[in-house]
């Protein structure tokens, strides 16, 4: 019964009787009774007043009606929002600068938001992507470096059916070739699990995912699309459905394309296609099976499917000791966690600074209305005087300072449409590539708080100030001397102020280690130097046995290599090779891997592996310190021979001379099944030269260990040319292309993913750390940038509305007599006194803050950006005073008093 | 001629549904009726009159049509709906009780 009332009075509520429905009744009730008492004798005037005496009038009946019924307050917030949008027209110099500062500040931390919505709390697209785990091993020793662990058809099905897994998705990369038109196109595949639509449980833009049924009779030959090799390859068509794609020269079936946010997977590379895992080859290889993506049931705890896993990985390591490192222990990774490290800690700083940025923007709304108010005093007092309560004023205050925030909130929010896009644009290798940055629900819903918040935030302090009843004194006549309780200007400004100083020391430190990192010596020479990726047609069973040998497949990179050195404006041509998966290009170059050596103190030494030619020295311009280079013959043999870098060099034979000590590496016997070796390629080699330290760990890290070996050590399918040219080598691409075709006409330049053709410029800008470093420079300068200027027009129109308000006190000071110096001074000193105050307060708490935020940043706050920020920031203030003041000393005396 | 009476708080309500229960009427017929029972001793006019009207119809106790009165203008009918029925009866249930003792207290007192 209760509950039946409380809908219906609800329902009546949201669908009242409409305006004219209510006076026509009231008006034919007043007719009636008016009709009545002339009818008993009243004259038709008398009986008119009457009526409406006892009755009331028709023009307040609605107002009675829907005060009775509960809408009223809706009726006066609607009349008080118009009353404020109404004002803004009015004013709409004031307006401008508050909405801007609030579109600014919300728009700012709109953007972080959905930017850690997208890449911190919801970054991949697949259905219970926080209980998809990544089984690494971890090696006690070396904590920091993870190492998956390949399985066997057996093994990932032991897995897959232990019980915390809910189920479990397995996949491998494979260079693939698109066959049957005029050249053959290289392509990045993954081999996935026919359990994959599932697994992900993302629905494909187009058709279907990967079915279990796709694995009967051996795999059947279908195929799955990403969405931007949809794109690139097919134009988007979207009748591609059905069509059919010849693959490593089997026809393919396509039956689905998957939508832009899915581009699975960021951390062994983004497949082009997607096909059943049944019909990966079974070679013979060492490395046999797929790399496993586990979910787990959503009841069990990391720790508790840790400890029910482990022994089961214990297991495949007895059966299998040579994929794993002698100790270690498992551990099940959520997806996430590379990004996390990564981004997590930057994006909660930017999202202080953009924090920071609001709180300046509120404040400076708050300063703009008391300003304002002051000029509304008159309006507010006769208000008060013909009988609002206090609470009615301070509503209607909020409700103009929420219709200020609300219009600054739908501004910030289409700025943000573009803001969120900006550290995409500016470092697009730190964020996974699935992280799709858009406004949605929750974002929306955020902004809205946000600007409901602001707008009480900056609102309230003006509106109790502007309420306060002594107000009502006021209303005589209009006020000439100092105003009172300029002290909460100097409060909000000096705030300001300090923390505007806050942002620019942040910024300022951070585009300093930035500058710092672009700086930094290399160790080699990045300019004008071009990364050429092959891929040798190993799918091509007739092209692929005249280069089966290891001197066949040597003469054809020579071959190659020598028609690109040819080219006119090509100074060198280098190659090199990839040694378990990863090539020489820096900043990260080499695979980790062990290696003996008599003599040193090292259990398990390790160094990283790189298989080059004795020109890549010379293309990329790393000096040799001492010993030799090998020579032409040596190259081509690939035995017996290898130089170190110095970092090898001081890390494991400090004390001794480098050159002419034995080394050997056992684990490139065990390379894929496309590659060869030479043919004592785990023998001994002896140090004939060590060269300079180039980076190879990344662009800020040291430079760890490494060996150089001639590239013929192995030979897989994958070659690099590193070609040093004249000039921008992006321009050489076509001629290179030409040369390579003058060799074999069907070999094509690589644009893979790992194995791709770009500048060594372009990998540097690649390195996730550097990107990273560097748009958190641009965007904190950005924000403190923006913080200035928000807090500059705080003081400029602190200062303007004051001297504009005391004209006629600036007059008489000046008719009296009083030097202009003076007055200057009077008309700017409570703005330039807060401003002194804030960069005092600012000073001492950033010294404060410093240690937090070298932990944080891992730069510590250099005190000379510290002081640089405050003079720019003291001297830009002093101009925000003198420039509104000079009006205080420009008023003629005559013409200021006449305003009286 | 009798004295006009002062109409208790929240007693106006419980007078329309009377009013009302014996068949449709406009609000003009309305204040008539509760005049024409109380023998013309309810002051009820003063505009508190349509607030009570709104306030009913809001609880969904009573429901407003349109159509025409006796003289041929139209006015907006109300009738009592089932849960205004039962309010009345309710009302009316605990209205008598009330009476009942105070008329009891006041009686003994009297005595």
């Amino acid at each position: 019964m209760s509950l039946r009332t409380a809908i219906r009075k609800l329902w009546h509520s949201i669908a009242p009787r409409t305006h004219s429905d209510v006076e026509e009744e009231f008006r034919s009730t007043l007719n009636a009774y008016q009709e009545d008492l002339i009818r008993r004798g009243l004259p038709e005037e008398e009986a008119r007043r009457k009526a409406r005496i006892d009755l009331g009038r028709p023009a307040t009946q609605n107002e009675t009606y829907r005060d009775t019924i509960g809408l009223r307050v809706f009726d006066e917030l609607g009349g008080d929002i118009r009353y404020g949008l109404r004002g803004l027209r009015r004013n709409p110099g004031f307006a401008a600068v508050a909405v801007l500062s609030l579109a600014l500040g919300i728009g700012a931390t709109t953007a972080m938001f959905s930017l850690i919505y997208a890449v911190l709390l919801h970054p991949f697209p697949y259905a219970g992507a926080d209980r998809i785990m990544n089984p690494v091993v971890i090696d006690p020793q070396h904590p920091g470096e993870r190492s998956w662990f390949p399985l066997s058809k057996a093994q990932f099905d032991d897995l897959r059916l232990a019980a915390p897994v809910d189920s479990a998705l397995g996949f491998n990369n494979s260079d693939m070739e698109i066959t049957g038109g005029a050249l053959p196109e290289d392509i990045s595949g993954i081999y996935v699990t026919e359990n994959a639509g599932t697994f992900f449980g993302v629905r494909p833009l187009l058709g279907r995912n990967l079915e279990p049924s796709d694995a009967e009779n051996g795999g059947h030959f279908v195929v799955v699309l990403n969405y931007r090799f949809w794109q690139r390859h097919f134009g988007g068509d979207p009748h591609v459905i059905g069509r059919m794609l010849e693959i490593n020269h089997a026809p393919y079936t396509i039956v689905g394309v998957m939508p832009r946010s899915f581009a699975f997977n960021d951390s062994t590379g983004v497949g082009d296609v997607y096909v059943p895992n049944s019909l990966m080859p079974s070679f013979n290889l060492p490395f046999v099976a797929s790399i496993p993506w586990i979910k787990l049931r959503p009841d069990v705890t990391l720790a508790a499917a840790n400890a029910a896993l482990e022994p089961i990985v214990r297991q495949f390591a007895q059966q299998h000791p040579d994929r794993f490192p002698d100790h270690w222990h498992l551990a099940l990774e959520p997806i996430i966690v590379p990004y996390q490290q990564g981004t997590g800690r930057t994006l909660t700083l930017l999202l202080a600074g953009v924090v920071l940025l609001l709180i300046i923007g509120c404040a400076n709304c708050s300063i703009l209305l008391l300003a304002r108010g002051r000029t509304r005093q008159h309006e507010l007092a006769i208000r008060s005087a013909i009988g609002a309560s206090r609470w009615r004023i301070v509503r209607q205050l909020l409700v103009e300072a929420v219709v200020l925030s609300s219009t600054g909130a739908v501004l910030g929010v289409a700025a943000s449409y573009w803001l969120a896009k900006l550290p995409l644009l500016l470092s697009p290798h730190s964020f996974p590539a699935e992280s799709v940055i858009r406004i949605n629900a929750p974002i929306l819903a955020f902004s809205i708080a946000l600007a409901l918040l602001c707008g009480i935030l900056f609102g309230l302090a003006p509106a109790l100030r502007l309420s306060r009843r002594d107000q009502a004194r006021m209303l005589p006549g209009k006020q000439i001397g100092a105003a009172p309780a300029k002290h909460r200007w100097s409060v909000l400004i000096a705030a300001q102020v300090a923390l505007t100083l806050l942002l620019l020391a942040t910024a300022g430190t951070a585009i300093r280690s930035f500058l710092g990192l672009m700086q930094m010596p290399l160790g080699y020479d990045p300019a004008n130097v071009i990364k050429l990726g092959l891929l040798l047609h190993f799918h091509d069973p007739g092209e692929w046995s005249r280069i089966q040998s290891r001197e066949a497949r040597t003469a054809y990179i020579e071959q190659i290599r020598e028609k690109i050195a040819s080219v006119a404006g090509i100074s060198t041509a280098a190659v090199s090779s990839d040694a378990f998966g990863t090539d020489a290009t820096p900043p990260y170059t080499g695979a980790e891997s062990s290696f003996n050596m008599d003599g040193i103190r090292d259990r398990e030494p390790l160094a990283r592996v790189m298989l080059v030619d004795q020109r890549y020295f010379a293309a990329l311009r790393i000096p040799l310190l001492q010993g030799r280079l090998w020579n032409t013959d040596e190259n081509t043999r690939g035995d017996f021979i290898a130089v170190v870098n110095h970092a090898f060099a001081t890390r494991y034979l400090s004390s001794s001379n480098a050159v002419g000590r034995q080394l050997r590496i056992p684990g490139l016997a065990h390379q894929n099944h496309w590659a060869v070796t030479s043919a004592q390629s785990t023998a001994w080699r002896q140090i004939i030269g060590v060269a300079g330290d180039a980076r190879n760990d990344g662009v800020d890290r040291p430079v760890v260990p490494a060996i150089y070996l001639p590239y013929t050590a192995v030979i897989p399918s994958n070659v690099q040319f590193f070609v040093r040219t004249q000039g921008d080598p992006l321009t050489y691409l076509h001629s290179m292309r030409a040369a390579i075709a003058s060799v074999a006409s069907d070999q094509q330049i690589s644009n893979s993913t790992f194995n791709g053709t770009f500048t060594l410029n372009e990998a540097i800008e690649r390195d996730a750390q550097y990107s990273r470093q560097r748009f958190f420079s641009v965007l904190f300068g950005v924000w403190a940038a923006m913080g200035l200027a928000l807090a500059l027009v705080g003081v400029f129109s602190v200062v303007a509305y004051s001297v504009a308000q005391r004209t006629t006190e600036f007059g008489v000071r000046l008719a009296l007599g009083a030097p202009r110096a003076h007055v200057l001074w009077v008309a700017a000193r409570i703005a330039l006194v807060s401003t002194a105050a804030g960069i005092v307060i600012g000073l001492a708490f950033d010294s404060f803050l410093g240690a937090v935020l070298a932990h944080w940043m891992q730069s510590a706050f250099a005190a000379g950006s510290l002081f640089a920020a405050a003079a720019l920031l003291a001297l830009s203030a002093l101009l925000a005073c003198l420039l509104p003041a000079r009006h205080a000393i420009a008023v003629p005396p005559a013409e200021a008093l006449r305003y009286e | 001629m009798t004295k006009p009476v002062e109409l208790p708080q929240g007693t106006l309500e419980m007078l329309i549904l009377k009013a009302i229960s014996l068949g449709p009427l406009h609000g003009y017929g309305i204040l008539l009726r509760i005049q024409q029972i109380s023998g013309e001793r309810l002051e009820i006019l003063q505009g508190s009159f349509y607030t009570a009207i709104y306030r009913l119809e809001r609880q969904g106790w009573i429901k407003g049509e349109w159509g025409e009165s006796e003289n041929n203008r139209r006015a907006r009918f109300y009738s009592l709906t089932a849960a205004g029925t039962r309010q009345l009866k309710a009302e009316t249930a605990k209205w008598t009780d009330m009476a009942a003792v105070v008329a009891g207290i006041l009686g003994k007192k009297a005595i």
